[in-house]
């Protein structure tokens, strides 16, 4: 903010960290010294207390949800990039599915799931399908976007020392478009994570976004509250695995493109989870 | 460094070369046309040329002229028309690296690879065995001076720097002729001037074919033993200028009457051609 160059500045970690500190202790204090209602907020460590108390019914909820995230990433993730190229690289395909899927992306997909129970039934393939769609329009947008970020200089370049079409692919397309695909399935990831605990708060009798709903109906903050702070613990997770895995996998990037990725975030995450309050 | 200066010293003067030598280049009355909306567009115009091995060869004209697009011909990455591009009497019909290396405007590294897994990329596609990549490579990357930043990525280098490496890459391969277009156009003044002279060394000890594309007039007076002016569009070949100035070119030379003859010679072309 200020021109002037500052003399000293905390490092960004440090502050970050004290930020998150800060939060977590309000977390306690607020609820216990009454400025709160813990029926509103319970305190942390009462939520702890609860994980630990009810840990097999979490552990048997977090396995649920896991499985139908693992599942519908691998789908959602795997057809989005794979879609993605191709609509990214054949001129064809761009014309005629870009303005369609762009149209898609900006329907609430969450209407859509209704639909799904009834076809697929409450159990774990409406989560999946759900989720799975969710996560794979804008897997393929940013894709698609990505590939054709690759400078037709590379190509050209390579072409004129000797590379034939698979070379071309293997040694120049692919390593090119790394840095986008990684950032395609960070993306994927969050929306599937996303999905699946959105839809399981709508209509389910399992996973953790049901425990969720279920103890909400019953006014049992602490359990909806632990059941809270393992679906941001979880995210968390994706998130730290999926950025430590973007870093390795475009070390040659300079640092300001790397920022790229986060421009390709989704616009409006609350979207989703309005309709389940 | 005493054998660098001598081989400065005592250039790579031509011969009446044979046709067919490793490094000869010829472009055989070449013509080609680009489709347009309203009606085909005469682009090159009946190009016709040779350059003998290790002659270095400027081509200048006017942004547009088409002298790019001829380069790529040359390489094989593009078709013409009509005509033929002949290298060591063989004719070209696409990309050959062991015959022609090519260095672009823009240096087209691969920003993923070290400057050393750069200069060893033609290899690479060989399938050449690593540790011999690596030496060559290597080897390369000392001659263009570039000792010490094998494993700096193209963003951690100088413009001059990843011309460098370019420059490397094309001769890592050793082919008999090297294609330049525009290679030093998007550097500053400064570095422009450093890497012309740093070429014309590259350029004596490997004893290189070069035709060398530019747009600036001192470079090409600069660096060549013989220049092609092109007009503007279509291109075609206006005047052919032999450059009798001694070896190795200095900047004083700049200042002198033969000098600015030779660039008042092109400019008058290409100031004559807009004038119509």
């Amino acid at each position: 903010m200020r021109s002037d160059p500052a003399p000293w500045r905390p490092p960004a970690t440090a502050v970050r960290w004290t930020i998150v500190a800060v939060l977590l202790l309000a977390w306690e204090i607020l609820p216990r010294s009454g400025a709160i209602s813990p029926l509103f907020l319970p305190p942390l460590s009462q939520t702890l207390a609860v994980i630990v108390a009810d840990r097999a019914e979490y552990a048997d909820a977090l396995r649920v949800t896991l499985v139908e995230c693992a599942i519908a990433f691998v789908l959602a993730c795997g057809g989005g990039i794979v879609c993605g190229a191709a609509i990214g690289s054949v001129a064809l395909l761009r014309r005629l599915m870009l303005p369609l899927i762009s149209s898609v992306y900006a329907v609430p997909i969450v209407i859509l799931y209704p639909v799904l129970t009834v076809w697929l039934g409450i159990g774990a393939m409406s989560k999946i399908a759900f989720a799975g769609i969710y996560g794979f329009f804008p897997t393929v947008l940013a894709t698609a976007a990505g590939i054709r970020t690759i400078d037709p200089n590379y190509l050209v370049a390579a072409r004129s020392m000797g590379a034939n079409l698979g070379q071309l692919m293997l040694r120049v397309v692919i390593p090119a478009s790394i840095p986008t695909v990684l950032a395609g399935i960070r993306l994927c990831g969050v929306l599937v994570i996303v999905g699946v605990v959105v839809s399981e708060m709508l209509t389910s009798t399992a996973g953790i976004g049901y425990l969720v709903t279920r103890y909400r109906t019953v006014l049992d903050s602490p359990h909806v509250f632990a059941a809270v702070l393992l679906i941001v613990l979880l995210t968390l997770l994706f998130d730290l695995t999926a950025r430590l895995a973007e870093r390795r996998g475009a070390r040659w990037r300079p640092q300001d493109q790397a920022v790229e990725s986060f421009r390709a975030a989704p616009r409006d995450r609350t979207e989703a989870i309005a309709p389940a309050e | 460094m005493a054998d660098v200066t001598a081989a400065v010293r005592s250039p790579p003067r031509p011969v009446e070369a044979a046709a067919d030598r490793p490094g000869s280049i010829r472009v055989d009355h070449l013509s080609h046309t680009y489709p347009a909306r309203d009606g085909p567009v005469p682009a090159l115009v009946d190009i016709d040329f040779a350059a003998a091995a290790g002659r270095f060869v400027v081509l200048v004209g006017p942004s547009g002229c088409g002298k790019s697009s001829l380069l790529m011909m040359m390489a094989g990455l593009r078709h013409a028309d009509s005509g033929a591009i002949l290298c060591g009497g063989r004719p070209i019909t696409g990309p050959d690296p062991l015959r022609v290396g090519v260095v672009f405007q823009e240096a087209n590294l691969f920003p993923w690879l070290t400057a050393l897994d750069n200069v060893a990329f033609p290899l690479a596609l060989r399938r050449v065995k690593p540790a011999e990549r690596r030496r060559r490579a290597a080897d390369m990357l000392r001659l263009v001076g570039l000792d010490g930043f094998a494993s700096r990525h193209p963003h951690e280098l100088s413009g001059g720097m990843r011309q460098r490496v370019a420059i490397a890459r094309g001769l890592v391969q050793d082919p008999p002729v090297l294609l330049m277009d525009e290679p030093f156009g998007a550097l500053d003044e400064q570095t422009r001037m450093m890497m012309g002279d740093e070429l014309l060394r590259i350029w004596s000890q490997t004893r290189k074919t070069v035709v060398f594309v530019t747009h600036s007039l001192g470079e090409a007076v600069y660096l060549a033993d013989e220049i092609l002016v092109m007009s503007p569009r279509p291109g075609r070949i206006v005047d052919r200028i032999a450059v009798d100035l001694p070896r190795p070119r200095t900047y004083e030379m700049m200042a002198q009457p033969e000098f600015s003859r030779l660039r008042d010679r092109i400019w008058g072309h290409i100031r004559g051609d807009h004038a119509i």
